[in-house]
């Protein structure tokens, strides 16, 4: 497999609710593509900084009713999560989205199959777009990283 | 009218959920369901085996998605993808119009679910300008919906909407993500007309798109307006030559699923509600029941009837109909 794009970047919570796209060319068809994607850490550990987030979310959408209640109760909200998720466009348009929680994840297009979330389809040439959505970021700072691969044959895709 | 039981929000692990869609229709089928919406995060991906799925488990799937946005989350039906990463909270009307242009409707998914960080984008904040953008709206979130917190402002913010003039169908959703929940969902029947195929996903797209929904957690509870003889049901528009009386006909067909049987949550009133409030409070006869009650068209637009009865011990709502709607004259 061969390294088509690499990207790394650092988000705060200001970074929340933006789109975050990658453009990249694949010069010429290829048999499958593989996107990694990483972000760390997941989780706001920090109880004391989670407080104020959740006493806030509680005042916002908690019923006027139960609020004092939700208050006392503020600690079942633990831990607060950071989410990203990645979409990504071929240059014909939308070929999927994986909208799931783990920080960790790989994706494989290819003609025949595809990871859970994308299309299955060809591989072709042109501007390919890669989008991460940061929903959520409670953590002081959250670093991410994206990659794509190029496989070469389809017996690469079956070593994955 | 045939009247099927439905899921309408549904997840497979093509976005969070934890099932195949042929794992989730098979629990489905032993739930008693007609049908499923498949309604993953911003993908179609998981609707490539949908017709095999169909074939094997006699469960209809309708293709379907949840627009899984930072401003709120909006469900799809019979829509392919569409584009929704370009919309700000002001762009709502924007990406309806491409669902609509796409053949598809729209509904607003759990409106007061609690948001960011919480759940992020759970909160529904787009701006709303017109109501007549909105096809549905999700009244009934999670299992034991009746108990949950968030949907009674959902309820009350659908009677708004109905009391200002728009029609809104509304429906409920589980939000299936997972078979190990012990707790009960409720459903939704559509109502599919005679003659017309309740497999095909258009045919549950037009009834929701119509209003022709009731939303319960067991029972069938059924209602028909008789105006100068016409019938005219759930979803429907009477117009009537004057301000004369209409016949409302309830019915009740109790649920023989295990769980939702009349010894397990027992109806105790009907109550007709509409634009001009509570008309009546009828307590529920033996059912299987048929009450009729007259009610006065004068400043009626729209009037639908609640079930009210015992659920898990306490005192709640068990089914509510969709409005039958009363033109202006």
């Amino acid at each position: 497999m061969d390294e088509l794009m690499i990207a790394e970047g650092s988000l705060t919570p200001l970074s929340s609710k933006t789109h975050i796209s990658y453009q990249f060319h694949l010069s010429e068809p290829c048999p499958f593509l593989v996107v990694d994607f990483t972000y760390s850490p997941k989780v706001l550990d920090d109880k004391e900084a989670s407080r104020p987030l959740i006493l806030e979310a509680i005042a916002s959408f908690a019923s006027p009713s139960a609020i004092e209640l939700q208050k006392e109760k503020w600690e079942q909200f633990l831990p607060l999560q950071n989410l990203l998720t990645v979409s990504i466009d071929d240059p014909a348009g939308f070929r999927g989205s994986a909208h799931r929680h783990s920080p960790d994840q790989r994706h494989i297009l290819s003609s025949d199959e595809a990871s859970p979330g994308f299309l299955a389809g060809p591989v072709q040439s042109g501007i390919w777009k890669i989008t991460i959505s940061v929903h959520c970021i409670v953590t002081p700072t959250c670093m991410y990283r994206l990659s794509v691969k190029k496989g070469r044959d389809d017996h690469e895709l079956g070593a994955l | 009218m045939n009247w099927e039981p439905f899921e309408l929000h549904t997840h497979t692990y093509h976005s969070d959920g934890k099932h195949s869609l042929l794992e989730m229709c098979r629990e489905a089928a032993k739930l008693g369901l007609s049908g499923i919406a498949l309604t993953d995060h911003n993908t179609i991906s998981g609707l490539a085996d949908a017709k095999d799925v169909q074939e094997e488990t006699g469960v209809t799937i309708v293709p379907g998605m949840e627009w899984t946005t930072f401003y709120g989350h909006m469900l799809t039906l019979g829509a392919p993808y569409c584009e929704w990463r370009d919309l700000g909270p002001g762009d709502i009307h924007k990406g309806i119009e491409r669902v609509h242009q796409a053949g598809g409707i729209v509904g607003i998914a759990h409106p007061f679910s609690w948001g960011s960080p919480i759940c992020t984008g759970c909160h529904w904040d787009y701006a709303i300008t017109d109501w007549n953008d909105i096809d549905y709206i999700e009244v009934w979130h999670r299992l034991l919906p009746p108990y949950n917190h968030h949907n009674a402002p959902a309820y009350k913010q659908w009677t708004d909407v109905l009391n200002n003039g728009f029609r809104l169908t509304a429906t409920s959703g589980r939000d299936w993500h997972h078979s190990e929940e012990r707790e009960l969902p409720a459903f939704t029947y559509i109502g599919v007309p005679n003659g017309a195929d309740p497999s095909t996903a258009n045919s549950i797209v037009e009834a929701v798109r119509h209003g022709r929904c009731i939303v319960s957690m067991g029972p069938m509870l059924q209602v028909e307006a008789i105006v100068e003889n016409t019938s005219y049901g759930i979803g429907d528009e009477i117009v009537p030559s004057n301000r004369g009386t209409l016949e409302l006909l309830i019915k009740l067909d109790p649920s023989t699923l295990p769980g939702r049987t009349p010894e397990d949550m027992p109806v105790t009133n009907f109550i007709v509600e509409s634009n001009l409030g509570e008309l009546a409070v009828l307590p529920s006869p033996e059912v299987p029941a048929k009450t009729v009650q007259e009610i006065s068209l004068e400043g009626i637009r729209w009037l639908r009837v609640r079930a009210t009865g015992v659920l898990n011990g306490g005192s709640t709502t068990l089914a509510f109909t969709n409005p039958i709607y009363v033109a202006l004259k």
